[in-house]
């Protein structure tokens, strides 16, 4: 639905902040805490003051009260109305807005189908558990017909393997619904599973917009970089098929074998913590596992970053400080070191 | 002793006081004359009289602090700090006082043009309506604001989220949320107006079978030395307010479903 402009968004936190979000495009906002990221979407919303200009496929959004945006809002803290049942609290939005009856209880039979929430109807918000309410409220915040969705942390309340389906699930049905969608998360991999695009805010800033894979391996900024975890990019010199869904990968004199379907792999990326360092040699298949010698250590608040270079090629790792102290690492010892096969990333021609 | 015995006899000590003098009507109590206080066409008139003049002066009240008080809970505005401070002063000034400002008025131009023209307040039942709003709006404000508090505001951004105007979000959202607060600062407010005496007797005075609420009944017996009747009317009165006060307990006692 609506392509969402915002031009020189100042306010609060924020500082200068200008993006567009395409027509049904999916943009996820990752930033650290206090970033900005929650008003920018009170911004969207018009829930706070701001300067700059916020426009809807081209329209001034400035003097337009909240209840007139039709923007649907799920609040991190869900907010469900706490006098009215599953169906009432969905309901709510069509019934303001005028909607007979009968469109009414279409529309909330549909949408409790679609989340999976139908025996609910009846129910009381306080009788609910953590993902149904967190179901309830995005069914609430889609209901009467919105054409931009903001969602603040959408999985927040959720455990990592629920929030995991249900990113998935809600990924489904925003395409599905075709409706602009801004959405909060603090962890890039959530951001990765339903984002087109990732815009980067730090310090009411924003860093960077683009891609999940671009901002994994084009990050154009130190503070981007930083946030992803320094990532170890590796050019791909050559890529072998091993069989059906596995691929070895060259990179100079490294060979990364992962799990992969055809041959057109170009970069890979390693997060420093995906790489274990060890001073004895691990035991198991050499699969992955490298020797190296450490060329340069970076000592940070809570963790080391190690520079280990294996075969003429640097690869940073990441280790606790304790686990730093304990193996009594130095510049020019001698380390094993093994890459994490399930969390490699790719970027392909 | 431990603090906690300590602290549990001092709220015995207190309620002793209070059941004590209470208690020490009874001293003076005649059951006969209780009864026939009771039916006397006087008493009647009164119990009738307190009872709806504070109903009526409290649903004003109300009504006149219900919009009042979301404005103080929910906006920051120029002036806010001032009639927060004004709410108070019915508390601090004695109703004595406060009546007397009143009729003070009153004989201003301002005051006089109103009384000839519009509703005649000094010594009528209009009188007692006055003197309980005024002496009980700052309370009403102050209670329903804190129901209202306790509402967080983003259930009304919600609302506007999905399409409700402002007034209707507090209609349709916040309003039947702190229903239970308002009931209960309502029968709050009503629990004083129904014993309110200084400003009443200031600005209605104290005509019998006319203007002679409860209070100012058990004023005038005591005035001349009617004691026994004095116990009777303070008796009604106190059986009065404790059926109430332990009605709103029991509809604050349960806490709403969150």
């Amino acid at each position: 639905m609506p392509r969402i402009e915002l031009k020189n968004i100042t306010g609060k936190v924020l500082n200068d902040v200008s993006l567009t979000v395409e027509d049904n495009e999916v943009l996820a906002l990752v930033g650290p805490n206090g970033a900005g990221k929650t008003t920018l979407l009170n911004v969207i919303a018009g829930l706070t003051d701001y300067r700059g200009e916020v426009l809807f496929d081209g329209k001034s959004m400035d003097r337009v009260p909240p209840h007139k945006r039709g923007v649907g809002y799920l609040f991190q803290d869900l907010a469900l109305f706490p006098h009215k049942s599953v169906a009432g609290n969905i309901a709510y939005g069509l019934k303001v807005r005028g909607y007979s009856r009968e469109t009414i209880d279409a529309r909330v039979s549909e949408l409790t189908e679609a989340l999976h929430i139908g025996k609910l109807k009846d129910r009381l918000p306080y009788n609910l558990s953590g993902g149904e309410k967190q179901r309830v409220a995005i069914a609430r915040a889609i209901a009467p017909f919105q054409k931009i969705l903001l969602l603040d942390e959408p999985t927040a309340n959720l455990d990592t393997q629920t929030a995991k389906y249900f990113r998935s699930e809600l990924s489904v049905l925003l395409r599905r619904l075709e409706i602009t969608t801004v959405f909060v998360i603090h962890d890039l991999l959530g951001a990765e599973e339903m984002a087109d695009r990732i815009a980067i805010i730090h310090r009411g800033s924003i860093e960077q917009v683009a891609t999940p894979k671009d901002v994994f391996f084009h990050p154009e900024t130190h503070v981007v970089s930083e946030f992803i975890g320094m990532p170890n990019i590796l050019d791909c010199d050559e890529c072998t098929v091993l069989s059906t869904g596995l691929v070895e990968v060259l990179s100079g004199n490294m060979r990364v074998v992962l799990p992969y379907e055809g041959n057109t792999i170009r970069k890979l990326a390693i997060s420093p913590h995906d790489i274990y360092i060890s001073d004895t040699k691990p035991p198991g298949p050499a699969l992955n596992r490298y020797t190296g010698t450490i060329t340069e250590i970076i000592p940070l608040r809570a963790v080391v970053r190690v520079k280990v270079t294996v075969d003429g090629t640097g690869l940073l790792a990441e280790l606790s400080r304790e686990t730093f102290d304990e193996m009594k690492l130095a510049v020019g010892s001698a380390v094993h070191i093994i890459v994490k096969l399930r969390r490699l990333r790719y970027f392909e021609v | 002793m431990t603090f906690k015995r300590l602290s549990i006899s001092v709220s015995f000590a207190v309620f002793v006081l209070y059941g004590g003098l209470i208690l020490s009507l009874f001293y003076f109590y005649d059951g006969a004359l209780f009864f026939e206080t009771l039916r006397s066409a006087r008493t009647l008139f009164s119990i009738r009289l307190s009872l709806f003049t504070a109903t009526v002066s409290t649903v004003i009240a109300v009504v006149v602090a219900i919009p009042s008080a979301y404005a103080l809970s929910r906006f920051r505005f120029f002036g806010r700090q001032l009639i927060d401070t004004i709410l108070e002063l019915p508390m601090i000034v004695s109703p004595v006082a406060l009546g007397a400002v009143v009729l003070v008025f009153f004989n201003t131009p301002a005051g006089a043009l109103l009384q000839d023209h519009g509703v005649r307040f000094v010594f009528t039942i209009y009188g007692i309506f006055l003197a309980q709003f005024i002496t009980t709006l700052g309370i009403a404000i102050r209670l329903i604001k804190a129901a209202m508090d306790e509402i967080p505001v983003r259930y009304e951004e919600v609302a506007k989220t999905l399409g409700a105007s402002p007034a209707r979000a507090f209609l349709t959202v916040t309003l039947p949320l702190c229903k239970r607060g308002i009931i209960a600062s309502s029968i709050l407010t009503w629990a004083k107006a129904l014993g309110e005496f200084g400003a009443t007797i200031t600005i209605a005075g104290s005509m019998a079978m006319k203007t002679e609420t409860i209070p100012v009944a058990i004023f005038m017996r005591l005035a001349s030395a009617d004691i026994e009747g004095t116990v009777v009317l303070v008796l009604i009165l106190i059986g009065i307010g404790l059926g109430i006060l332990y009605g709103v307990r029991l509809l604050t006692g349960k806490a709403l479903p969150v």
